[in-house]
């Protein structure tokens, strides 16, 4: 059976175009914080999970083989995985599966990316499609999430003016977060009146490029119950992936995210929680674009299907709100490192630990959830933590 | 542990069908359809899918996403992707099946290397790519021929090792015509001898052209399940009793020339949870990494193949022949079967599963109940794999 796995420490640095930098720097930096926030030693690590969605953003192949000196896993052993912006919460749940089928008992998860060495971003991507069909298209990440921001209001019946309240909403989260990338005081207004990328996605509706990294120490029960007295347990991981031909989904319907729907049921169905929207205490959902927050608040079971509009006109989604969603800035405020988004699971520890600072909401934190989206736009992984 | 998982379906397309005509996802699905076939399974029973696969090689980035159709995985709950040579991708999928025992989980990688160019400039195009950009690659863009980095490389490599073991060439030439010779067993060929490899290409000394495995196209498709869950199938399960992996200083300053450090280290974690002490003696045969001729003994020497012997004298001996009495590669390994990278590590597991099941033909080794599976990153990287099958 299973073991129970805890996260007992996270490594947080600012999320910035780190040009001077190289990947084993930023690796090294991360996989210190979150070893002195653990007070362990490097010796104590059994392994090492990587997660980088994009080795050509840097363009280093296997760019994860060069950092290994500086992640604790020299001569040890270390897996990279790799499912694009999913790869913020897959490489946390590969982490957990070290620790929980009884393999290691110490692990370290690092997920970086580095962004900044490229010319374009949206060119990288583009050699992702398929090059007999879909590439000739040129679609390209905000084309693409047009498409599907167009399906999702019109299927809900949703407005871009919700949308620009969740961009104002991040980005002045972020003003509290120390190691944002992109903090701005908004209003909605200015949202909508910032250019169209692909309509109805306007330039304020999306995250930055950056580069960046996250750590977290992952340990079994045993280890966990020696080094803290009220652990933060990780009590439900899910995953799910829809078709890769993101014109032949099951649901034929962009703006329903099927997957996402599937990987929060196995993760609620892990962790025992029946209400998620009365259970879970503080959320740190995906939301490289506006509306896939709403589309996530939704597919989390955070809100009704449909109703993520309803939740941030009430504001419940606000950092005072009943149910606080990205109160760290998420990917709109902080930065978007694709892999590295794993910060989303650090900031949950954080409020769970109440260590959050000035991003701290004003509630107990005793649950938590957080997810992440990516692979061809057909992934999302999803995990729930938090204490006894 | 009270469970186990075990290997019930094997799938492979190897480059000896005519893989030109496919695309890689083309290959992973028949290489999937197969190991469902072998399994008695169906797409819908699958759980979970894993695929390991490098962006680099493949020539897109996110490739390894482009696997999930072809492997069943859609709207599946499990799912993983690997920037990792294929054998990791069994050991993502033992880990997956430890902790949701009633899951069938698929594991698979592909690879198609006729994509790239022809003349294998692309390949070291490649080689370059992984080498750490500011110290390393400008020293290495100085090799003179482009086409030759990777076996410049290998040849520090070989150097240091010929030097420190006292192996000669001409050993080197006899580990290539064995592993040749293994595959055209029963073809009415003539066996190239060691001879005949020392009159190959010299591409870096003591690199040959035949002394360095080719690249080829590949997949493979292996299906894990629980014990308790291959008791209801009919195939004969082949368990799963040790995994080790380990990541070296990939780093070419100050990476240690001429040493299988990793390999060592992979392989006693997998000799610890295998339970095994003495693995001349108890590892009945084993598929090991022989990228390049001299990697094999290498290999051999840090898996513990060789006791206290000398590993010249194991090979002079005929200890790893195909009669010997710890057969290596006796499929061919990469120097005969060629080297589908990022693919043929997950082949040498399935390679030991198929001879565990006696099912590939031509084998008739009475004692073929422990096998090992061995699968190295390739230059520049330091990285090691191994697995453990057995009968029981």
């Amino acid at each position: 059976m299973a073991r129970r796995v805890a996260l007992v420490g996270v490594g947080m640095q600012k999320f910035d175009f780190r040009k001077t930098e190289t990947v084993e720097e930023m690796v090294f930096d991360v996989a210190r914080n979150a070893l002195e926030d653990a007070h362990l030693q490097k010796e104590n690590i059994d392994s090492v999970v990587f997660g980088s969605a994009v080795d050509a953003f840097c363009g280093i192949n296997n760019s994860d083989k060069t950092a290994i000196d500086a992640s604790t896993g020299l001569w040890k052993p270390t897996m990279r995985n790799s499912t694009s912006g999913s790869t913020a919460v897959s490489t946390p749940i590969l982490g957990y599966n070290h620790v929980a089928c009884g393999l290691h008992d110490l692990v370290m998860v690092i997920c970086f990316e580095k962004m900044s060495e490229n010319a374009s971003a949206q060119a990288v991507f583009s050699t992702v499609y398929d090059e007999a069909f879909v590439r000739p298209i040129g679609l390209n990440v905000p084309i693409q999430c047009g498409l599907e921001a167009r399906a999702y209001l019109h299927r809900y019946g949703l407005t871009e003016r919700q949308m620009a309240k969740v961009s104002v909403k991040n980005r002045g989260n972020a003003l509290s977060n120390p190691y944002a990338q992109l903090p701005m005081k908004l209003t909605v207004d200015k949202v909508l009146e910032s250019p169209y990328l692909s309509w109805p996605v306007k330039l304020l509706d999306t995250s930055p490029v950056t580069d960046g990294a996250r750590a977290v120490i992952l340990a079994s029960e045993h280890v966990a119950r020696e080094l803290t007295d009220n652990p933060v347990w990780i009590r439900g991981v899910g995953r799910g992936a829809d078709s890769v031909w993101f014109m032949g989904r099951k649901n034929n319907d962009l703006g329903r995210l099927d997957y996402a729907y599937l990987a929060a049921k196995q993760a609620y169905d892990m962790a025992g929680i029946k209400n998620p929207a009365a259970e879970i205490d503080y959320a740190e959902v995906y939301d490289p674009f506006t509306y896939k927050e709403m589309q996530h608040c939704e597919a989390l079971g955070l809100c009704p299907e449909g109703g993520a509009g309803k939740m941030i006109d009430d504001g419940i989604s606000l950092k005072e709100g009943t149910l606080p969603v990205n109160a760290s800035g998420g990917l709109q405020g902080e930065g978007n490192p694709i892999g590295a988004g794993m910060s989303r699971l650090c900031w949950c520890y954080l409020q769970i630990k109440g260590q959050a600072g000035d991003c701290q909401v004003p509630k107990d934190v005793n649950t938590a959830v957080c997810n992440a989206w990516g692979g061809m736009y057909q992934y999302n992984a999803v995990m729930v933590v938090g204490r006894d | 542990m009270t469970n186990r998982v075990c290997i019930v379906g094997i799938g492979v397309v190897e480059s000896t069908e005519n893989t030109a005509e496919m695309s890689h996802k083309d290959l992973l699905f028949y290489a999937t359809r197969r190991a469902l076939d072998d399994a008695g399974l169906e797409r819908k029973d699958i759980g979970g899918a894993i695929t390991a696969t490098f962006d680099f090689l493949e020539g897109r980035s996110l490739s390894n996403q482009y696997t999930l159709d072809s492997i069943g995985g859609v709207m599946k709950p499990c799912d993983l992707r690997l920037g990792e040579d294929g054998i990791y991708s069994l050991f993502a999928g033992y880990m997956e099946v430890m902790v949701d025992p009633g899951q069938v989980t698929v594991v698979a990688s592909v690879q198609k290397a006729s994509e790239r160019d022809p003349n294998g400039v692309g390949y070291q195009k490649l080689i370059a790519a992984t080498l750490e950009p500011i110290f390393s690659r400008p020293v290495c863009s100085s090799v003179p021929n482009p086409g030759s980095l990777e076996s410049v490389l290998a040849a520090m490599d070989a150097r240091a090792y010929l030097n420190r073991s006292g192996l000669t060439e001409q050993q080197l030439a006899k580990v290539a015509a064995k592993n040749i010779g293994n595959v055209i067993q029963h073809a009415n060929v003539s066996v190239p001898g060691p001879e005949d490899i020392l009159k190959s290409d010299l591409l870096s000394w003591p690199i040959r052209r035949l002394t360095s495995a080719k690249e080829s196209d590949a997949a493979c498709t292996l299906i894990l399940v629980s014990e308790k869950k291959a008791r209801t199938l009919n195939q004969d399960p082949v368990f799963i009793r040790g995994i080790g992996w380990c990541s070296g200083k990939s780093f070419l300053a100050s990476r240690e020339q001429g040493t299988a450090k990793e390999t060592k280290w992979a392989a006693s974690q997998a000799y610890h949870m295998a339970g095994i002490r003495c693995p001349e003696r108890e590892i009945d045969f084993a598929e090991v990494s022989d990228w390049y001729a001299h990697r094999e003994l290498m290999h051999c020497e840090a898996l513990g193949f060789c006791g206290a012997n000398s590993v010249g004298s194991c090979l002079d001996e005929g200890l790893f022949d195909r009669t010997g009495a710890l057969p290596v590669n006796a499929s061919g390994g990469l120097l005969g079967r060629g080297n589908a990278v990022g693919t043929s590590g997950l082949i040498r597991v399935a390679q030991v599963a198929r001879r565990i099941r006696s099912h590939n033909n031509g084998f008739k080794n009475p004692r073929a109940e422990i096998g090992l599976a061995h699968s190295w990153g390739g230059i520049p990287t330091a990285t090691a794999g191994v697995a453990i099958l057995g009968k029981w």
